[in-house]
C-alpha cells in the first residue's frame, strides 16, 4: 500500500495546496499569538520593579489621602517616600485639549526613588517644569519646549516640557511627570497603585509601623508586592492570549470545513481509483487505511509548514510594533514548547478530523458502485428527508432559544440558540444554498446570457458540494456582520449617552471681567464646522464658598436649541444656580451660595455642578435681569458638526477666541475618544475575523478549481462547440461571485439577526429601549469585498481552465 | 488527388497542406503528424482510417481548429485556420463545424433538447422560426422527438450520439466531424448511427468526415482516406471490403 500512498501524493500535491494553507494559516495563527503574547508579558512584567529598586517596603490598596499622608509622614520622620499613581487630567496645549483628558503622574521627591530614565532634556528643576513620556511625547507630537496647561479652572498649572522619559514599568507610567509638589494638587483626587517607601530601621519594623498607621492598606517587602503586580499583569496577557485564541478558534474551524471539502471532492474524484484498487485485491481496511495515512502525512507536513511560517510572522509581527508603535509597550518573543505542540496537535489533529467523513463515506461504496458517479443529495431520499427534518428542527429550537434568552436576558441559552439556529442552517444547506443560488443565478443569466445560466447549473449540480462550499463563508460572514452590527447598536447606545452627559458641544466664554466683543458670534458661525452658535447675557459676580470671582450667564429659550439632548440641560430654576465643576473644591459642593453682582447680592440653592458649560456659573434669565440692568455678552455656546476633526475645530474656535482672550471649551476631543475607541474594536475584531473569511475564499478556489479540474472535459467540449475563451472565464467568475454573494448574503441576514437577538439579550438590562441600527455602509462593503473576493477566487482557476485547448481537454481523463 | 478530381464539382470543404504535429520535446517527442496533403470534398461522407496511434483524432482535431497545427495550413470553408486568433478560431467553429465525440458528448447537466440547442445558444443566435424548424426537422429525422426533454444520463449510448448527431446537424455547419462516434456503441446501434450520419450527407445535403478504425463503419462512407504513421497512405473512392483490407495492411499502393 506504500507505493499507492506515495504515488497518490505526489499525483495530488497540487489538489492539496488549499488544504494546506487552511492547516498552514490556522497553526500560524496559534504560534503568532505565542509570540504577541510572549512579547507583551515580557513588556509588562520587565521593569515592574523598577520604580521599587530602592524602597524597603511598598504600601498598596490606598487612596489619595493617604498617599498624601504619607508623603507627610516621609517628611517627618525623614523617610523618602514615592507616590506611584496619576490623575486623570485636561491637557492642552495652545488651547486645544489632548484627546479625552491625560494621565498626570509625579516624580519622587527624592532623587534615589526616582525611577524615569532620562531620554532627552533636562529633569524638572522648579514645579512649573514637567518632562513627558518619550512616547507619549513622539505620539503626540509634543516636544521639549513646549507649553502644558495641566487641569483648569483654578487649579489649572502651566508647565514647560523640559525632558522626556522612559518609563520601565507597565503598571505606573504616565503620560506627564510633575515634580510631586506640583502634582500634590491632584493628589486627593489621584488614582493610586502604591507607595514606595524607604524608612528607618528594619524591613519588619518599617511594616509594622506603616501598617498600625494605615490599617486599610496592604503593607508588604518589595519583592513581596512585585511578584502581586507580576501575577497582576500575567493575567492581563492571559486574557488577550485567550481572545486571541478564540480567533484563532474559529479560524480552525472554517478550515476544518475547507479540509473536510477538499477531501470529499477529493475522494468524489477518486472514487474510480479506490474502487479500481478494491478490484484487483485491496480490502476496504487497506483502502480506508491508506487515505487516513494520507492525511496524517498532510496534517503533519502543514503543521510544520504553519510551525514554521507562525515563527517567522511572530518575530516580524512583534519587531514590526516594537519599531512601530513602543507605546504597546512589547517586549522579547519567547516562544514556549506547549506552545508548539498544542499548535502542530491541533493542526494534525483538525486534518484527520476533516479528513474522517469524508473518507468513510468515500470507502463505503461497494467496488462496483464506485464505478457509477456521484449524484449528490438528493432531497427525495430518505437520508434527504431526514438532513431536512434535522436542520429545520435546529433551527426551531435555536430560535425558541433566542426567543426565551431575550425574554429572560440569560446570554448562555442566547450562546446556545445562536450556535443551534447557526448549524441547523448548514445541515439545510444542501437544500437551500442550491435554491439561493438558482434565484441569484437567474438573475445573473438575464444579465449575460449563456455564461450566467452555465455558471448556475455549475454551482447547483452537487448541492451538498456548494452548501459546503458556502458554509466555511458562511461562518466568517455571519460572525462579521454580527459584531458589525452589534458595535454599530452598541454605539448609537453609547452616543446617546454621550449626548446625555454632554449635551453641549462647545462653549467660548469671557475672561473674568471682560464681555465677548460684538462680531464674534459672526466669526463663530462663519467656522465650518459650526451648526449653530448663541450668544449667552451675563455679567460678572462673586461668589462665596472660596468660589470667588466668577462669570453668570443666564441662558434663554435659544440655548436649548442647541442642545444634543436634555434642552433643559442649562434651564435652573429662578432660586438656582449651575456651578461650573472646576470653581468648587473637590467633594466640598456647598448646598447655598450667595451671589454678589456689585451692590446686589442673591442667595441660590445650587442645583447642579458640571463641566460643559465652560468655565461660567449658569442662572435663570429673571435672576440675571435683577443682578444687573446692563447685562454683557459672557458667552457663546455652540453645536457643531461631530464629524469635524476635534483638534481642528478646538484649533479654529481657539483662534477665533484668543483675540478677546476668551476661554474656549469643547467636548468633541471625548466623542472623538469613544469613537476611536469603538473604531479600533470594531477593526481589530474584524480584521481578526478576516482571517476565518480568507481561509474559506481559498476554499472556495480550491472548490472551484477542483471542479475545473473535474469538469475538464465538460469545458472542452464547450469549447469545441464555440464557448470562447472569454466565455468561459466569465462562466467560472460568475460561479464564483454566485457562491461568495450567496454565502455572503445568507451571512448578513443571520448576522443581523444574531446582532439583534444580542443587542436585546446582553443590552437592555443597560439601557431601556434598546433599538438596533443597521451600519448599512458596512455592510454593502461586506457583501462588495466577498463578491471581489470570489472574482478572485476564481483566476487561477480559471487561468488553468482557459489554457487547456479544446483537443487537450477532450482526451483527459 | 485523381479521385478526389472526379467531385471538383462540389467544391472542396476543407484543405489541409503539409500538416505537421509533434508532441513533446528531446526524447519524449512523438510525430503525430509529417506533413499530411489533403483536401475533403464537399457534400460526401469521408472516412479516415488507420491503426490506433496512426495520428486520425489528431489530424481531425487539426482540420476541426480544435488544436494547433505544430506547421502547415488549414483552409474549412474557404478560411485560413492559422489566421485566426483563439476567439475568432471559436466563433468559426460554433457558426461553420459540428461535432460528434465517441463519448462525453453531452452536457450532463442539460436534457437532450437543450444539448441540441447548445451551439445556437452559444452563438447568442436567437431561436426563430427556421431554426425551431430545423430543430424540429432534426429531432424528426434522428428519431428523438419524445427524448427532447430527457437528461443525457436518461439516455441510451444509441439516443446519446444521435442527440449528439442532431446538435452537430442543427446550425446548419460546413462540415461536421465525427471522432469514433460508434467507438462505445453496439453493432445494431452502431448501424443506426451510421445510418443516420450517411442520410444527413445524401438527404440533407451536409458533408460529414468521420474518423474510425472499424472496417464496417468505413464501408458507410463515399471516400476512405486512410493514414499509417502519420501520413495519408492512401485515399480511395468507395472502396470495396477487400481494397481497405489491403489499404490498412499497408499493401497494394
Ligand atoms: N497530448 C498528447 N501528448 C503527447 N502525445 C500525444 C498527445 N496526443 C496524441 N499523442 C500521440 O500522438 C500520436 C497520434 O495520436 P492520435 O491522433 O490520438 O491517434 P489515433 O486517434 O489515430 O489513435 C500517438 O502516438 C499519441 O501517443
Ligand atoms: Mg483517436
Amino acid at each position: 500500500m506504500r507505493t499507492v500512498i506515495l504515488a497518490s501524493m505526489r499525483r495530488h500535491t497540487r489538489r492539496y495546496v488549499a488544504a494546506t494553507l487552511a492547516v498552514v494559516i490556522g497553526v500560524t495563527f496559534i504560534i503568532v499569538t505565542n509570540a504577541l503574547s510572549s512579547a507583551a508579558r515580557d513588556g509588562m512584567v520587565s521593569g515592574l520593579d523598577a520604580p521599587y529598586a530602592n524602597a524597603d517596603v511598598v504600601v498598596s490598596d490606598l487612596d489619595g489621602d493617604q498617599a498624601a499622608s504619607l508623603l507627610d509622614r516621609a517628611e517627618k520622620e525623614g523617610a523618602a517616600a514615592s507616590v506611584l499613581g496619576w490623575a486623570w487630567l485636561p491637557v492642552s496645549r495652545d488651547g486645544t485639549e489632548f484627546g479625552d483628558g491625560v494621565d498626570v503622574g509625579a516624580l519622587p521627591r527624592d532623587n534615589t526613588m526616582r525611577w524615569q530614565e532620562l531620554v532627552d532634556g533636562r529633569f524638572p528643576a522648579v514645579d512649573d517644569e514637567a518632562v513627558v513620556d518619550a512616547n507619549a511625547a513622539k505620539g503626540n507630537d509634543v516636544h521639549i519646549g513646549d507649553t502644558l496647561t495641566i487641569g483648569k479652572g483654578r487649579d489649572a498649572l502651566d508647565v514647560e516640557v523640559v525632558g522626556t522619559v522612559d518609563s520601565p514599568s507597565a503598571m505606573v507610567w504616565t503620560a506627564v511627570y510633575l515634580t510631586q509638589d506640583a502634582q500634590a494638587r491632584w493628589l486627593e483626587r489621584s488614582q493610586i497603585n502604591s507607595v514606595a517607601w524607604h524608612g528607618q530601621g528594619s524591613v519588619d519594623d518599617q511594616i509594622s509601623d506603616l501598617s498600625s498607621a494605615y490599617p486599610d492598606a496592604t503593607v508588604q517587602t518589595t519583592d513581596a508586592f512585585v511578584s502581586d503586580q507580576q501575577k497582576v499583569a500575567t493575567n492581563g496577557v492571559d486574557v488577550l492570549a485567550i481572545i486571541l485564541l478564540l480567533f484563532a478558534a474559529i479560524a480552525i474551524a472554517t478550515s476544518v470545513m475547507v479540509i473536510a471539502n477538499t477531501f470529499s471532492i477529493l475522494f468524489a474524484q477518486r472514487t474510480r481509483d479506490f474502487a479500481l484498487l478494491r478490484c484487483v485485491g485491496a480490502t476496504r481496511r487497506q483502502v480506508l487505511r491508506s487515505i487516513r495515512v494520507e492525511a496524517l502525512l498532510l496534517g503533519i507536513g502543514s503543521s510544520l509548514l504553519g510551525l514554521l511560517a507562525g515563527t517567522g510572522l511572530g518575530v516580524g509581527l512583534v519587531a514590526l510594533i516594537r519599531d512601530r508603535a513602543p507605546g504597546a509597550r512589547l517586549g522579547e518573543v519567547s516562544f514556549s514548547p506547549v506552545w508548539f505542540a498544542g499548535a502542530f496537535l491541533v493542526g494534525t489533529a483538525v486534518t484527520l478530523v476533516a479528513a474522517w467523513l469524508p473518507t468513510r463515506r468515500a470507502t463505503r461504496v461497494s467496488p462496483l458502485a464506485a464505478l457509477r458517479p456521484d449524484t449528490g443529495v438528493d432531497a427525495r431520499t430518505a437520508s434527504g428527508r431526514l438532513r431536512i427534518a434535522l436542520g429545520v428542527l435546529m433551527v426551531e429550537a435555536g430560535v425558541l432559544a433566542m426567543a426565551a434568552a431575550i425574554a429572560a436576558t440569560a446570554v448562555p441559552v442566547m450562546v446556545v440558540g445562536g450556535l443551534s439556529t447557526f448549524f441547523g442552517v448548514v445541515v439545510v444547506g444542501p437544500v437551500v444554498v442550491p435554491a439561493l443560488v438558482r434565484v441569484a443565478g437567474s438573475l445573473a443569466a438575464r444579465l449575460i446570457g449563456m455564461p450566467g445560466r452555465l455558471a448556475t447549473s455549475n454551482a447547483v449540480r452537487n448541492p451538498r458540494r456548494t452548501a459546503a462550499t458556502t458554509a466555511s463563508l458562511l461562518v466568517g460572514v455571519t460572525l462579521t456582520t454580527a459584531v458589525l452590527t452589534g458595535l454599530a447598536s452598541g454605539r448609537s447606545i453609547i452616543d446617546d449617552e454621550m449626548a446625555t452627559d454632554h449635551p453641549l458641544d462647545a462653549s467660548v466664554s469671557a475672561s473674568t471681567g471682560g464681555a465677548l466683543p460684538a462680531g464674534m458670534l459672526s466669526e463663530i458661525r462663519d467656522l465650518p464646522a459650526v451648526e449653530q452658535a448663541v450668544e449667552l447675557p451675563g455679567t460678572s459676580a462673586s461668589i462665596d464658598h472660596h468660589v470667588g470671582g466668577i462669570r453668570l450667564v443666564a441662558p434663554d429659550a435659544d440655548a436649548g436649541e442647541l442642545m444634543r439632548s436634555r434642552r433643559d440641560f442649562a434651564t435652573p430654576a429662578a432660586d438656582e444656580i449651575y456651578l461650573p465643576a472646576d470653581a468648587v473644591e473637590d467633594g466640598k459642593v456647598p448646598n447655598k451660595v450667595t451671589v454678589t453682582v456689585g451692590g446686589h447680592t442673591r442667595t441660590l440653592r445650587v442645583a447642579e455642578v458640571d463641566e460643559d458649560w465652560g468655565d461660567v456659573a449658569v442662572i435663570a434669565p429673571s435672576v440675571l435681569a435683577d443682578l444687573d440692568r446692563s447685562p454683557t455678552t459672557q458667552a457663546i455656546w455652540i453645536r457643531a458638526d461631530l464629524e469635524t476633526d476635534a483638534e481642528d475645530f478646538s484649533g479654529d474656535l481657539s483662534a477665533v477666541a484668543s483675540a478677546s482672550d476668551a476661554t474656549v471649551e469643547s467636548s468633541l476631543g471625548k466623542w472623538a475618544f469613544v469613537d476611536l475607541q469603538l473604531d479600533v474594536m470594531t477593526g481589530a475584531i474584524v480584521g481578526l475575523l478576516g482571517i476565518a473569511v480568507v481561509i474559506a475564499l481559498i476554499g472556495i478556489a480550491n472548490t472551484l478549481g477542483l471542479s475545473v479540474l473535474e469538469r475538464g472535459r465538460e469545458n472542452a467540449l464547450l469549447r469545441a462547440l464555440g464557448l470562447t475563451r472569454r466565455q468561459l472565464r466569465a462562466t467560472l467568475a460568475t460561479e464564483a461571485v454566485l457562491l461568495s454573494v450567496v454565502a455572503t448574503l445568507l451571512g448578513t441576514a443571520l448576522g443581523i439577526g444574531f446582532a439583534w437577538v444580542a443587542v436585546q439579550t446582553m443590552l437592555r438590562s443597560f439601557v431601556a429601549d434598546v433599538s438596533m441600527s443597521l451600519p448599512l455602509g458596512q455592510l454593502a462593503v461586506v457583501v462588495l469585498v466577498s463578491a471581489l473576493a470570489g472574482l478572485m477566487a476564481c483566476v487561477l482557476p480559471a487561468r488553468r481552465a482557459v489554457r487547456v485547448t479544446p483537443a487537450t481537454g477532450l482526451t483527459m481523463e | 488527388m485523381i479521385e478526389t478530381s472526379l467531385h471538383q464539382t462540389t467544391g472542396t470543404a476543407a484543405t489541409a497542406r503539409g500538416l505537421t504535429k509533434t508532441y513533446g520535446r528531446g526524447d519524449a517527442e512523438v510525430h503525430a503528424l509529417r506533413g499530411v496533403d489533403v483536401d475533403l470534398p464537399a457534400g460526401r461522407f469521408t472516412a479516415i482510417m488507420g491503426p490506433s496511434g496512426s495520428g486520425k483524432s489528431t489530424l481531425m482535431h487539426c482540420l476541426a481548429g480544435l488544436d494547433q497545427p505544430t506547421a502547415g495550413a488549414v483552409e474549412v470553408a474557404g478560411v485560413a485556420l492559422q489566421e485566426l486568433d483563439d476567439t475568432a478560431l471559436t466563433r468559426f467553429r460554433r457558426d461553420h463545424v459540428g461535432f460528434v465525440f465517441q463519448s462525453f458528448n453531452l452536457l450532463p447537466m442539460l436534457t437532450a433538447g437543450q444539448n441540441i440547442l447548445l451551439p445556437l445558444e452559444l452563438a447568442g443566435r436567437k431561436v426563430g422560426r427556421d431554426e425551431r424548424a430545423r430543430f424540429e426537422m432534426v429531432v424528426e429525422v434522428l428519431g428523438l422527438a419524445d427524448r427532447t426533454g430527457h437528461l443525457p444520463s436518461q439516455l441510451s449510448g444509441g439516443q446519446q450520439q444521435r442527440v449528439a448527431i442532431a446538435r452537430a446537424l442543427v446550425a446548419q455547419p460546413a462540415i461536421v466531424f465525427a471522432d469514433e462516434p460508434t467507438g462505445n456503441l453496439d453493432s445494431t446501434a452502431s448501424a443506426e448511427v451510421l445510418d443516420f450520419l450517411r442520410h444527413s450527407v445524401r438527404e440533407l445535403g451536409q458533408t460529414v468526415v468521420m474518423v474510425t478504425h472499424e472496417l464496417d463503419a468505413a464501408a458507410y462512407a463515399d471516400e476512405v482516406i486512410v493514414i499509417a504513421d502519420g501520413r495519408i497512405a492512401r485515399q480511395l473512392d468507395q472502396p470495396s471490403r477487400d481494397e481497405l483490407v489491403a489499404a490498412l495492411q499497408g499493401r497494394g499502393a
